[in-house]
């Protein structure tokens, strides 16, 4: 009896072959349009996390209590190099890396600007972040004596090269102007707005000794981990540092993912809403077009539980046909997105100001197509309870009579 | 053909009424959402516009490219003359920026500078209004500065305090004196708040060696639409190639471009919900037209031409489009006007997205009735392509076969 309701289901999901087609359509490209959306959003907010996380502040930052507040390089961490050959020693610690950090003024013979000197270790920040995939072309990854690498805005601020000098100024340990000349290897771009508009980026042991300090002091300790309690446990240990989980450092990147968790939410629950209407019209039609074709059913035995389920069967083959479509569909612009990124270099100037990359790759998720095919599976099953409430209330004998 | 679409919009009430509210809601919708994003965007402009950067700029060419004392205006005062003849000018002012170290007793910083004229500064930029603390400039106040708060902040000083400060005069020789904080300012704009020191011109001139000199010379406009007209008439105006006048639009090319790639990404969200509700109003254009073959089939046998058909059909969701956007047009409009008067507030907005330039908790909208015009020309265009497929559905049949169509 079954195998003839899904026969039957399947027969008249597509007796009315156009009116079903515009709603697999309809389901196909509101359905892709939607997960390339959500997966191009995801993925600018992700990608600016993932960037932060690696250039800046890791899972977890450890500073000086004050140093937030004051910036000032006597509100340091003395023994930052112990910290952090005990941090590494933890095993839910995947790297570690310590930086030194002061605010001055960079100068070229024509252009200044205020600027941020950065001491870090290539090789640690390698192994940190990937800092090399920062780097923009023609430059190389080397901090010699003398070597800087710029922050792309910075660069473009002070109108400078690869291989320019700039000379950076500032205050050092023991209170006096001191200046120090460099020469720029390479311009890097993390988009992170304040790293990529201030950043001058030099070999730690020359920072040291130019601003008067010992190897072993640092203004931040940053960290990869993929431990929950990390914070806490640090917190715990080290009472004396300020320490700050990635979102405690940038409140509006969490604001950003709710935001797009809600924009996302509101986005798919109106989708699905009009998607469920578009679906009930039909079914709504097609089942009132064959009602006399439901009387004689019941008038030859067939019970309301087994026209109910062909009805069901007949919206679940609409929904499931317009959801694989839309699926393919979906899945195929966001491998592209994913692959090949959405290219709006023509406003490289405004996206990179402000924090985002030119070409913006999106992100796919497993959730996007679950949520989606329940979202649809559910609204095909409910587009079809008004209908079934007219068949379930219906006069047999006089159904039977109607003239459509 | 009129009225018969109107009974026929009375009979088939389901599909009316889905239509009808579909339409609706995308008109409501579009307009106050495009409402809230370019009143956003307006805003977060003015509020640069506001606090420090003009309508207008004139440069010395090769000033913002190259840089240097080479590229200073030379002959401001004549420069200005010229500027009082040009009608639309509210105000102008020439400024000269430089950079240096400012040094407290521990602490020191980067710092922006500039040389102002306190008098037309006042008219020009949010610099007096922001004042938190202390006294604005006057045009007598010798070595007294004006500091941003963030500033402030950062080199630990208070009213009162002397500032040492390092830099270069405009004939390139070494400049250093001892200032004394006068007044504190905070505009919101959080990079300029904790970067810009202010002096008054007759004592920073003798410092730098800057009289009738200046970086550039900012202008404030009546009417900002008259931006690119103004430009022209100032370029007529100096008669001088070496200069070159640029309008906001270039000097803050960074945050329009961010604007636009942000509207584009909110009409692509905006497209996803028409594409879905022009869908659906096709699918019950589609049903009403398919469960009606026979009677199409009767008036086309009765006389009515395939021209006809199509009239009748476009009357029906002409009428049933101007309808919902007769309501949702005055509905969505009003919003975006209270809005523009009566800003939303979200507490610490300004604070969290300062890096972005945000110095402002408001969120007014924008009341454009031009942009309500095309926001409504959108929806109807929707509305009437989606009407197409059913229009070339049923004139495919022939008269004879759609009378007798089950």
């Amino acid at each position: 009896m079954y195998k003839l309701i899904i026969k039957l289901a399947f027969n008249n999901a597509f007796i009315r072959l156009s009116r079903t087609i515009l709603v697999v359509i309809m389901i196909a490209v509101s359905m892709s349009m939607m997960i390339s959306l959500q997966g191009l959003y995801d993925g600018m907010v992700l990608s600016m996390v993932d960037k932060t996380k690696r250039s800046d502040s890791g899972e977890v930052s450890l500073y000086n209590k004050e140093y937030r507040v004051s910036k000032a390089l006597s509100d340091n961490i003395t023994n930052a190099t112990q910290i952090k050959e005990e941090l590494l020693k933890r095993q839910d610690v995947n790297a570690v890396v310590q930086r030194l950090e002061a605010d001055g003024l960079s100068a070229t013979a024509k252009k200044s600007a205020f600027s941020t000197i950065i001491g870090i270790d290539l090789n640690t920040e390698e192994k940190f972040g990937g800092f090399s995939e920062f780097l923009k072309p023609q430059g190389e990854l080397r901090l010699d004596k003398r070597g800087v690498l710029l922050g792309s805005e910075l660069a473009k601020t002070l109108k400078i090269r690869i291989g320019s000098k700039v000379i950076f100024s500032t205050q050092d340990a023991t209170g006096e102007i001191n200046a120090i000349a460099l020469r720029v290897r390479g311009i890097i771009q993390t988009n992170n707005i304040s790293l990529d508009a201030s950043a001058l980026y030099v070999d730690a042991k020359v920072l040291a000794k130019f601003l008067g300090v010992s190897q072993n002091v640092a203004t931040q300790i940053a960290i990869r981990s993929d431990s929950p309690t990390l914070k806490t446990e640090l917190t715990q240990k080290y009472p004396d540092l300020d320490v700050k989980s990635f979102l405690e450092l940038y409140p509006m990147m969490k604001q950003m993912q709710e935001i797009m968790v809600i924009f996302n939410s509101i986005t798919f629950f109106i989708v699905m809403m009009v998607v469920f209407i578009g679906i009930m019209g039909v079914m709504y039609v097609s089942i009132l077009d064959r009602i006399r074709e439901f009387g004689i059913m019941r008038s030859i035995g067939m019970s309301y539980s087994l026209i109910r389920s062909q009805i069901f069967l007949e919206a679940l083959f609409v929904g499931v046909l317009g959801y694989l479509l839309g699926a393919v569909l979906g899945y195929g612009a966001l491998y592209y997105l994913e692959n090949y990124g959405l290219d709006l270099s023509e406003f490289a100037d405004g996206l990179e100001s402000f924090g985002y990359s030119s070409i913006i790759y999106a992100t796919t998720k497993v959730s996007y197509f679950s949520s989606t095919f329940l979202a649809i599976v559910g609204a095909s099953l409910l587009s079809v309870l008004l209908p079934l409430r007219k068949i379930k209330k219906m006069n047999t004998i006089e159904v039977t009579k109607v003239d459509i | 053909m009129f009225s018969l679409a109107l009974k026929n919009i009375l009979y088939y009430k389901s599909r009316s009424i889905t239509t009808f509210i579909l339409t609706f809601i995308s008109a409501f919708f579009f307009i106050v959402y495009v409402a809230l994003m370019d009143g956003s965007h307006n805003s977060m402009l003015q509020n640069s516009l506001k606090v420090y950067t003009g309508a207008i700029e004139i440069y010395k060419k090769g000033y913002r490219d190259i840089g240097g004392n080479e590229y200073l205006l030379g002959d401001v005062s004549e420069i200005e003359a010229k500027l009082e003849e040009i009608e639309g000018i509210r105000s102008f002012t020439s400024r000269y920026e430089t950079y240096g170290l400012l040094s407290s007793r521990e602490y020191s910083s980067a710092a922006m500078v500039v040389g102002v004229d306190p008098l037309k500064e006042a008219t020009m930029s949010q610099l007096e209004v922001g004042l938190i603390e202390g006294e604005f400039l006057t045009p007598n106040t010798s070595n007294c500065i004006y500091m941003g708060a963030d500033l402030v902040k950062k080199i630990h000083i208070k009213l009162g305090d002397e500032i040492s400060f390092i830099g270069a005069a405009s004939d390139n020789s070494f400049a250093a004196d001892l200032f004394k904080l006068c007044g504190v300012f905070k505009t919101g704009a959080y990079e300029f708040d904790s970067s810009a020191v202010f002096m008054s011109r007759s004592y920073f001139d003798t410092l730098m060696y800057s009289q009738n000199k200046a970086s550039y010379i900012t202008i404030s406009l009546d009417n900002l639409n008259e931006v690119e007209k103004i430009a022209k008439e100032i370029e007529e105006a100096l008669v001088d190639e070496t200069l070159e006048v640029l309008t906001w639009k270039t000097l803050m090319k960074s945050m329009v471009e961010a604007m636009e790639v942000d509207s584009i990404f909110g009409y692509i969200s905006m497209s996803l919900f028409f594409v879905v509700i022009f869908f659906v109003i096709m699918i019950f254009g589609f049903i009403n037209v398919s469960s009606r073959v026979r009677e199409f089939g009767t008036l086309r046998s009765i006389g009515l031409s395939r021209l006809d058909v199509r009239a009748l059909l476009f009357y029906e969701i002409f009428i049933l489009s101007s309808l919902a956007i007769l309501l949702a047009t005055p509905l969505g409009a009003y919003i975006a006007y209270y809005f523009s008067v009566h800003p939303i507030i979200i507490e610490g907005i300004s604070e969290t997205y300062k890096e972005y330039g945000i110095v402002s908790d408001e969120m007014p909208f924008n009341f454009d009735l031009l942009t309500i015009a095309w926001n409504v020309g959108v929806i109807y265009i929707l509305n009437f392509l989606s009407i197409l497929y059913p229009m070339y559905f049923i004139n495919s049949f022939k008269p004879l076969e759609a009378s007798k169509h089950v």
